[in-house]
């Protein structure tokens, strides 16, 4: 069967690389770390973050609008307007129940109920927002979405822990293979870079220690590696099915031509050590885009830097690609976007097969001597036709997505 | 009045992010973009600014913003 064929008409980027996508290509390409001690984690366990630099929720969406928005909400809308204008669509002039959204995070808005929770410990129910609710719920990135460009189409959030970026594009394909839709704005969008949330992960034994020198702490595949460095931020694609991107002219950046999906049904936060779902995964992404693992040139990994993960995705992609691909961690300069990282990465995988260019992973000095693959450590130019994009979240959640060439 | 039309105002522009030019005495809670949950925020500011107690009922019952203010400072007189 042939796998059936989605275009990624825009893209939009909100990451610690930047506010756009320039901003956030070109460091993720010149392989510059973004993680740094960060004030607002001060007395957690770990104050590493990767945060977004110079975001201005005020000037970039009025401050009335941005006042009633937890960040993960600022961000995704930040990401799909510039997606929608790269794809050339004009939501003044769209038939928007003919426009889905599909974003994924996390968490929703943990800050805003961090701040609101204090304000009913220090001085009561009164003085709780009513808008701790509308600003918090994960679903609100969909439906703020749609308010904001007149997208009435189909409309939801997906959480699948890390994975959820991914997972909504791959869904985001299933409802323009099934006809519900004829433009999709896809991704996701993540800001858990909270007190709590970060002590939370502290606590697990999930982050990076590096405090000592925080522009190395995120080290993909490294065999120095100690855990995972929190970013923010969130990715959006214009998808569309081929034929219809081709008949009105727009310009198709990549395709995406398959998506796998499965779960480890092993522990809530461990990965399963021999990477049957992994594998899985990846394996019904290849079918899916109709597809032999030697059509692969190019992996941008899950690669959070966390000792398991980084060693069970290695040893499956030596298992099932016998070394070929060169494989890239782009986490080792955004550090890891959780809900977001999938749709960042993918928006990073676009832009390596549409440019020949396969950016570096950051601070890999010594690839974990367990690991028999290749990891790209300069930006290395090279022709890719298919790409594949991993995504693992907690809970043994794996999306895969296979990105072709236009 | 006029000194409560003001720190109405500053309120509504600095805590609220409204449009200053949009606030007048004349004006509606739709023109300056108040919806309920709006509405609620304001309320929570009155009584932290001001230390009086507003229901949002009866914000959302003022004709204006001019009337909004009259019923503010009758609640500042009272306390």
């Amino acid at each position: 069967m042939a796998s059936f064929d989605t275009a990624v008409t825009g893209l939009g980027l909100v990451s610690p690389g930047g506010v756009g996508t320039e901003a956030g290509w070109a460091a993720v390409r010149d392989g510059r770390p973004t993680a740094a001690l960060d004030p607002a984690l001060d007395g957690a366990p770990v104050r590493l973050s990767c945060r977004v630099p110079d975001f201005d929720a005020d000037v970039l969406l009025g401050a009335r609008r941005a006042l009633r928005l937890d960040p993960f909400t600022q961000f995704a809308l930040v990401a799909a307007r510039e997606a929608i204008a790269d794809a050339g669509l004009d939501p003044q002039t769209w038939d928007g129940a003919r426009v889905g959204v599909v974003l994924g995070c996390a968490d929703g808005g943990p800050g805003t109920v961090e701040i609101q929770h204090q304000a009913l410990l220090r001085d009561g129910p009164s003085r709780v927002s009513p808008l701790l609710l509308p600003m918090q719920l994960p679903n609100m990135l969909a439906g703020q979405t749609a308010i904001e460009f007149g997208a009435t189409g189909p409309n939801l959030v997906v959480a699948t822990a890390c994975a959820s970026g991914a997972t909504a594009i791959g869904t985001a394909r299933d409802l323009l293979v099934l006809d519900r839709c004829d433009v999709v704005l896809a991704g996701g969008s993540e800001a858990m870079i909270t007190p709590l949330v970060m002590t939370g992960f502290a606590r697990m034994g999930a982050l990076s220690r590096r405090e000592d020198d925080p522009a190395t702490a995120s080290r993909p595949f490294d065999a120095e590696r100690d855990g995972f460095v929190a970013g923010e931020g969130a990715g959006v694609v214009v998808l569309e099915r081929a034929a219809d991107a081709r008949a009105r002219g727009a310009r198709i950046r990549a395709r995406v031509v398959g998506h796998g999906t499965s779960a480890d049904a092993h522990h809530m936060t461990s990965p399963d050590p021999a990477g049957r779902g992994v594998e899985a995964a990846v394996r019904a992404a290849l079918a899916d885009a109709d597809a032999a693992p030697a059509d692969v040139q190019h992996i941008n990994a899950h690669a959070t830097s966390t000792p398991l993960n980084d060693l069970a995705e290695g040893q499956v992609i030596s298992r099932v690609f016998a070394g070929a691909p060169l494989v890239t961690g782009t986490k080792g300069v955004t550090g890891h976007l959780l809900g977001a990282a999938g749709a960042v990465e993918t928006v990073l995988t676009v832009l390596t097969v549409e440019r020949g260019l396969i950016p570096p992973t950051a601070s890999l000095e010594m690839l974990d001597p367990r690991l028999d693959i290749k990891v790209a450590t300069t930006a290395t130019r090279a022709p890719v036709e298919l790409a594949l994009s991993h995504s693992f979240g907690f809970g043994g959640q794996n999306a895969v997505l296979a990105i072709a060439a236009a | 009045m006029q000194n409560t039309f003001s720190s109405l105002k500053d309120i509504l522009v600095s805590k609220l992010k409204v449009e200053p030019e949009s606030v007048t005495p004349d004006a509606t809670r739709e023109d300056v973009e108040l919806d309920s949950l709006a509405i609620v925020e304001l309320a929570m500011v009155l009584e932290k600014e001001f230390g009086i107690a507003v229901t949002d009922d009866e914000l959302l019952d003022t004709e204006n913003i001019g009337s909004m203010a009259t019923l503010i400072e009758q609640r500042i007189a009272a306390v």
